[in-house]
């Protein structure tokens, strides 16, 4: 999202999410459709629930000892003829990949879908550098096409309607397209299977990169990630450091619960196992692999409170589930990752400061835990991540002074019976049949949305005052 | 920039400061993976009809076209029956050395014009991009398979000489070639296999890419409405050869 976007309110931007009536459909059919596939999947999974266990054991393990395994990944992919890159910073990461575009001459980038590459922002530094970028996943080449960003991990361009699309494909492609996703997809096909056959550069990210045979592995659908890393003559591959994993006995059991939890199927059209660059006696496969392996905020927290975060696949089963997403959509959230699991990974990549509202964009209900593949305590998270956005005074001041007021108040029972008593004085001209729905002044902010109950006529602590004095 | 040295120092200073959250470790890796994966086609050997019957089941769910024939020479027919009801001529396949089994005349002989791909690679870049651009322009692709993963039914190719990456994924239509030495019934085989062909065992080819293909290509990126055939082919067939193709 572009920095004047970011500039508007958290509030004002989820605001205009809700009143966006088609947006607010897409949402909800699309989410509800990836729940429904989801639960089908591991319904008749039995050995899933086991394996999502040992899932979150595998990442553990791996993140104790991230090091070593990360060093036997670059002894292989090294040893294999590839090269491996170290990028502290997004920054380094898009000159990293600049210099290789520039040094193999190359002039266009085919991208199969990667959130790494979005996090980095790679695109505009490549335009910049005369290197022309297309996304090839369908959804990310349509919201390529109308300079949007993707509004959800795994189906990026759920906010637009097939006429939208279509509009979009006449006017940036110039040729007539009927509203119709068969015809649309045509279309994308035929444009994209150009650049595939053009292109001097494939752009990946990885899902995984299995350590001990230096493998990178892709998941897509739609194949675009074997056109990637298959037709250019130089393959570059991004990932964040934490998507190390030991061998592939660790990847099957990822592979096994992945695909199950992002669209419901057993295992993705294409999963490709990519060891470097082309060898001798193959036809195709490119002549240099580059591994860039990305740090931006993830090693912090090796040893930080968002540690378990590192845990996360991409797949997007805690968005669907998220009654606030499916609410406000992707973009509201403002960054790269969205949803439950974007607020974490929105903390650990920008700092603390990027989250003070969206922190409080989760109603706790732990939904977002339930789908997790690994099991990622996010709410846990999220509470730590209030508490911290309080201490480091991110919050407003006003905010800060009405929650330790509060806090006040809930440690004695002397203040918090005289609140109680004022508080029914003071609500009289306000409370209607039981409910409070307008509030005077900046209270009025929390009775925008929702009603507030009044003080009761007699408060629990009043009664139980009374009851045991009659029994006694 | 940030050096190798920098770069893994702050991840093994970070890695030494923080208690790990619970105790963990990774999966078991087999000891001997090439043994067990011996242990597993023989066992596997003992009930292939089974397995096949699981492989039908999910490749058709995922909407692959299932063949059985007896013997690697009833083949040449179905693929021609595939190209005919496609009004398709132009066919691409790999090195029968790869495939198992010289189909290139009987397929010619059925008036398809095929295109074999070379046991190693040519010499000159000018070859190569005929052949790539043969591959771009073929309505079919004719390979052989790996593994058939009963499970998910998901066919897996592992790149090589003879054996190029194209062949299953630029033609519109990727015709497979399987017996039942490729069966396995799940992903935890497959992890042994990949253990195998990376540590003590033999892998089927010296190739940089191994491919898990479970259907055509599919997308659903606008308004959720399942699309086939987005950049890989739309349609998947897997034939199923009764005698073992090598004999």
């Amino acid at each position: 999202m572009s920095d004047a976007e970011l500039a508007t309110p958290f509030r004002q931007r989820a605001g205009g999410a809700m009143k966006d009536t088609f947006l607010q459909e897409a949402l909800t059919i699309a989410t509800t459709k990836f729940i429904d596939l989801r639960r089908d999947a591991f319904a008749s999974f039995p050995e899933g629930e086991a394996l999502r266990d040992q899932a979150r054991a595998i990442k553990e393990a791996t993140l104790q000892h991230l090091d070593q395994h990360l060093e036997t990944l670059i002894g292989n992919v090294e040893r294999l003829g590839g090269h491996v890159h170290y990028a502290a910073t997004s920054a380094e990461a898009r000159s990293i990949i600049v210099d290789i575009a520039r040094r193999t001459g190359a002039k266009m980038a085919v991208k199969s879908k990667s959130m790494a590459t979005e996090e980095i922002h790679l695109n505009e530094a490549l335009e910049a550098a005369g290197v022309t970028p297309v996304e090839t996943d369908l959804g990310e080449y349509i919201i390529q096409l109308a300079h949007e960003r993707p509004s959800h991990i795994i189906a990026p361009a759920i906010h637009k309607t097939k006429g939208q699309v279509a509009e979009l494909f006449s006017r940036e492609l110039k040729r007539p397209a009927e509203p119709d996703p068969e015809a649309l997809t045509r279309i994308a096909r035929g444009e994209l299977r150009e650049k595939f056959l053009q292109a001097d550069l494939g752009i990946t990210g990885a899902n995984f990169a299995v350590a001990d045979s230096g493998t990178v592995v892709l998941v897509t659908n739609e194949g675009n990630g074997r056109m990637v890393t298959s037709l250019p003559r130089v393959h570059v591959a991004v990932m964040g450091v934490e998507k190390v994993v030991p061998s592939f006995t660790d990847l099957m059991v990822f592979l096994a619960i992945l695909a199950k939890s992002a669209t419901g199927q057993k295992l993705s059209v294409y999963t490709s196992l990519v060891q470097g660059p082309r060898r001798a006696g193959e036809l195709e496969g490119p002549d240099e692999f580059h591994l860039v392996l990305l740090d931006g905020g993830r090693i912090a927290q090796i040893d930080g409170p968002l540690r378990e975060a590192l845990s996360c696949l991409r797949c997007g089963a805690c968005l669907n589930v998220c009654p606030v997403y499916r609410q406000i959509g992707g973009h509201a959230y403002g960054y790269t990752y969205p949803g439950p699991i974007g607020i974490l990974l929105t903390a650990m990549l920008e700092g603390t400061s990027a989250v003070k509202d969206l922190a409080h964009a989760s109603s706790l209900c732990g939904a977002c835990l339930d789908a997790c593949p690994v099991r990622i305590d996010i709410p846990r998270m999220l509470i730590e991540l209030r508490r911290e956005v309080d201490d480091k005074k991110i919050a407003p001041w006003s905010e800060r002074v009405a929650f330790k007021l509060m806090a006040k108040l809930l440690q004695s029972p002397r203040l918090y019976r005289f609140a109680a008593r004022s508080g029914r004085l003071l609500q009289r001209p306000f409370a209607r049949d039981g409910r409070i729905s307008r509030l005077p002044l900046s209270f009025g902010e929390w009775t925008r949305t929702r009603d507030l109950p009044p003080v009761a006529a007699r408060t629990f602590q009043e009664r139980w005052a009374s009851e045991r004095d009659l029994r006694a | 920039m940030t050096s190798k040295a920098e770069f893994l120092g702050r991840i093994r200073e970070q890695v030494k400061r923080a208690p790990g959250r619970f105790q963990a470790s990774s999966a078991r890796r087999p000891q001997h993976p090439a043994a067990e994966a011996e242990t597993i086609r023989r066992e596997l050997a003992e009930r292939w009809p089974e397995t096949l019957e699981a492989f039908r089941r999910e490749f058709e769910g995922v909407a692959g076209v299932f063949h059985r024939v007896a013997s690697i020479d009833m083949v040449p027919a179905v693929v021609f029956r595939i190209a005919h009801e496609r009004q398709a001529r132009e066919l691409v396949t790999w090195h029968s050395a790869a495939l198992g089994a010289d189909l290139a005349p009987a397929l010619e002989a059925r008036g398809l014009d095929v295109q074999q791909m070379p046991a190693a690679e040519p010499v000159g870049t000018a070859e190569r991009e005929r052949l790539r651009a043969a591959a771009a322009r073929a309505d079919l692709g004719l390979t052989g398979v790996d593994l058939a993963i009963a499970e998910t039914g998901t066919l897996v190719l592992v790149s090589g000489s003879g054996r190029p990456r194209s062949t299953s994924l630029l033609p519109p239509c990727h015709i497979a070639v399987f017996d039942r030495t490729a069966l396995v019934e799940s992903l935890r085989q497959v992890g042994v296999f990949l253990e195998a062909w990376h540590g003590d065992g033999r892998a089927p080819s010296g190739g940089a890419s191994i491919n898990f293909i479970t259907g055509p290509s599919r997308t659903a990126d606008i308004e959720l409405t399942l699309t086939r055939g987005v950049h890989g082919p739309k349609e998947v067939h897997a034939i199923f050869v009764e005698q073992p193709i090598r004999g």
